[in-house]
């Protein structure tokens, strides 16, 4: 168990810069999410945090230790692998001992720690088999055998679910979380799915054109984006950006915005839009907060109710989705099933815009903190 | 097939079918009749040659020519037959194959694998090396191996069948490692494998396909070069090829086609065998690298 601390960590390719002075750093025991879309510096960060790829600048400390310049064996992590990367010409025991092997561990402790990590794993029948005779899961669960065996001072999973089906992906998911309990161990996870680092990590560090947006807990960056991006990044459906003017209403500000009529919303902290009064700024509001009414709520500080046109009706089980349109944006609600939206209709909803946040227009970050 | 609809052969699809098979036969028959022509002249005397036509049966199976070409017949001064040349070549052949596919594995995986600075021209300029001419590198070769002191040895010609070959042995390995998924190669070396720890435990035990494929091409490449062995080669470290020339180029009174044709078949022989043993692999190799396996 190690912390670790990335210091201004900058990684170019000739004139191409990949990391733009990243920097992170996280305690002992925690579990660390980065993610981000495609070709976002995620990977490129995770190798080089493993020293398969070197820095161009900066300095990054497992422990107390500077490993900036160390070889890759001398790190004390271990890996797993979007592609498991298991040595095809090894049965799982031998996959799972080699790194033991390779570190001069004596035989029968080899051994031992096998069966300890199969038990772990309940891969105990697997330990003959050749990584081909596998299914997927079970691929997945040796590829992290193999890194459990070490004992390192830290994990690396570079989207290790990716590869597996929707169902198998959920439960891998929720034994990575409870191994990550029981062990306690520095884990960072690359992915570039929002739910598995909502659901996983202890911090999210949410990237993007080699920059760290924003680095924070789940609840964080779920309710307070510090950008377009990462609202929009975080969260499924995405949350609603809707174009809202900055009108002074009974001594402070409040927003407009184009529904079936033109309506009022409140917002928690007025004063901060006092620069944009008369333009226009961006309302991020998430569709559970947009409703049916709901009695309870009825006369809350920041609670609105209007009425809107139906557009689109996608029911999903548990909610349904009302897609409208309103100030010419697409907006999605959440609501309860029982209630009768049907498209091309008019109904009220309400408003609750208790945890709403603003964005400026043009640069997208938030005018509100 | 349980198809109810099934089409009713008929008299048109038989004829074509017929043709088909003859036109199929007849070149197959085209092909293999050089090689029935060697082998029922290295099986008749000379008396039935000179009487007989090309492909007329012996009269009877005379293996005298054969034990004649192994161990008697004159080539130039010498009379020992080609069995001294037989063992030459193989003496030149193993450790130039050996070598050469060794090398080109190991080249292939440090291109495909252990990228540096210029590895891709390094790469593009060995390839250069696939397409120069034989011809062209005996002048230097010579030079070459006179300055090293091993012209006219079995070790010369083992080198300049190595330099020649590690082209073509790098370019197969490099395509066959180039499917094998980095993440490999990385994941061992955070296990702490070094560079020929991986190449010994990860990478040699999943390249039985191509190492198939480079052996079958080096040996039948080396066996069969007759330039670089009349060229570098000493008296008495000619390969089999260069002596089975000597062989038919040199007569005493008549022609001796019947031993001629049993050198020629001596000298194909062992080539012949590396296919038949390991043609199947040659062609599951070639493809390997296509189709994820």
């Amino acid at each position: 168990m190690a912390s670790l601390v990335i210091e201004n960590v900058k990684k170019r390719y000739g004139q191409t810069e990949i990391l733009k002075g990243i920097d992170i750093s996280i305690e002992a025991g925690e579990f660390l999410i980065l993610v981000g879309p495609s070709g976002c510096g995620k990977s490129t960060l995770m190798n080089s945090i493993a020293g398969l790829e070197d820095v161009s600048e900066g300095r990054i400390l497992i422990g107390d230790q500077d490993v900036t310049f160390s070889s890759p064996k001398d790190r004390d992590i271990a890996m797993v692998f979007q592609s498991y990367a298991l040595y095809p010409n090894m049965t799982v025991a031998e996959n799972i001992s080699f790194g033991l092997e390779m570190r001069k561990v004596p035989k029968d402790e080899r051994e031992a720690e096998v069966q300890r990590v199969a038990d772990m794993l309940q891969i105990g029948h697997l330990l003959k088999r050749k990584p081909a005779q596998l299914s997927g899961g079970q691929r997945q669960r040796v590829a992290m055998g193999r890194a459990l065996a070490r004992r390192p001072k830290m994990y690396l999973f570079d989207e290790p679910l990716s590869n597996l089906d929707a169902k198998l992906r959920v439960e891998m998911r929720t034994e990575i979380k409870k191994l990550h309990q029981k062990l306690g161990t520095t884990i960072v996870y690359v992915t570039h799915d929002q739910i598995e680092a909502m659901t996983l990590a202890d911090r999210i560090a949410v990237m993007k054109d080699g920059e760290v947006q924003q680095l924070g807990t789940p609840q964080e960056i779920y309710d307070n984006p510090t950008n377009l991006f990462v609202a929009g990044f975080m969260g499924s459906p995405a949350m609603n950006f809707i174009p809202a003017k900055v009108v002074e209403h009974s001594g402070s500000y409040a927003l407009e915005l184009q529904a079936t009529q033109p309506t009022l919303v409140p917002f928690p902290s007025a004063d901060s839009l006092k620069a944009y009064a008369g333009k226009e700024i961006l309302l991020g509001l998430r569709p559970e907060m947009i409703t049916e009414p709901q009695p309870h709520k009825e006369g809350a500080e920041f609670v609105v109710k209007a009425d809107i046109d139906v557009e689109v009706i996608e029911p999903m089980g548990a909610d349904t989705m009302v897609l409208t349109r309103i100030s010419d944006a697409e907006v999605n609600c959440r609501c309860n099933p029982a209630y009768p939206a049907k498209a091309n209709e008019t109904i009220a909803m309400m408003f609750d815009t208790s945890k709403a946040v603003a964005f400026d227009k043009d640069t997208g970050q938030r005018i509100d903190n | 097939m349980s198809n109810p609809a099934k089409r009713q052969t008929t008299a048109l699809d038989k004829a074509l079918r017929f043709g088909l098979y003859a036109m199929l036969i007849a070149m197959a028959a085209v092909y293999l009749a050089p090689f029935i022509v060697m082998l029922l002249t290295s099986l008749k005397d000379v008396e039935e040659i000179r009487t007989g036509t090309l492909l007329s049966l012996p009269g009877s199976i005379d293996f005298s020519a054969w034990s004649k070409a192994w161990s008697g017949a004159c080539t130039g001064s010498q009379c020992e037959g080609m069995a001294p040349y037989f063992f030459n070549s193989f003496k030149i052949v193993i450790p130039a194959v050996a070598i050469s596919t060794l090398l080109g594995a190991i080249n292939g995986y440090v291109i495909s694998h252990w990228k540096f600075r210029g590895s891709d021209f390094f790469f593009a300029a060995l390839l250069v090396g696939c397409f120069i001419p034989f011809q062209v590198i005996l002048l230097p070769m010579a030079r070459t191996l006179g300055w090293l002191g091993i012209a006219n040895t079995t070790a010369g010609l083992v080198m300049v069948h190595v330099v020649y070959g590690v082209a073509f042995t790098t370019l197969f390995f490099r395509n066959f490692y180039q499917a094998i998924p980095v993440e490999l190669v990385k994941a061992a070396r955070l296990d702490g494998a070094g560079f020929f720890t991986i190449f010994y435990r990860i990478i040699l035990p999943v390249s039985t396909p191509i190492i198939v494929v480079t052996v079958i091409w080096q040996f039948t490449q080396i066996w069969n070069d007759f330039l670089f062995g009349v060229a570098f080669s000493g008296f008495d470290t000619q390969p089999v090829t260069v002596a089975l020339n000597n062989l038919v180029n040199t007569s005493f009174g008549g022609k001796e086609y019947n031993v001629d044709m049993a050198a020629a078949i001596i000298a194909a022989l062992p080539t012949l065998l590396v296919y038949v043993l390991a043609g199947k692999y040659f062609v599951r190799g070639l493809t390997a690298g296509a189709v994820k396996g």
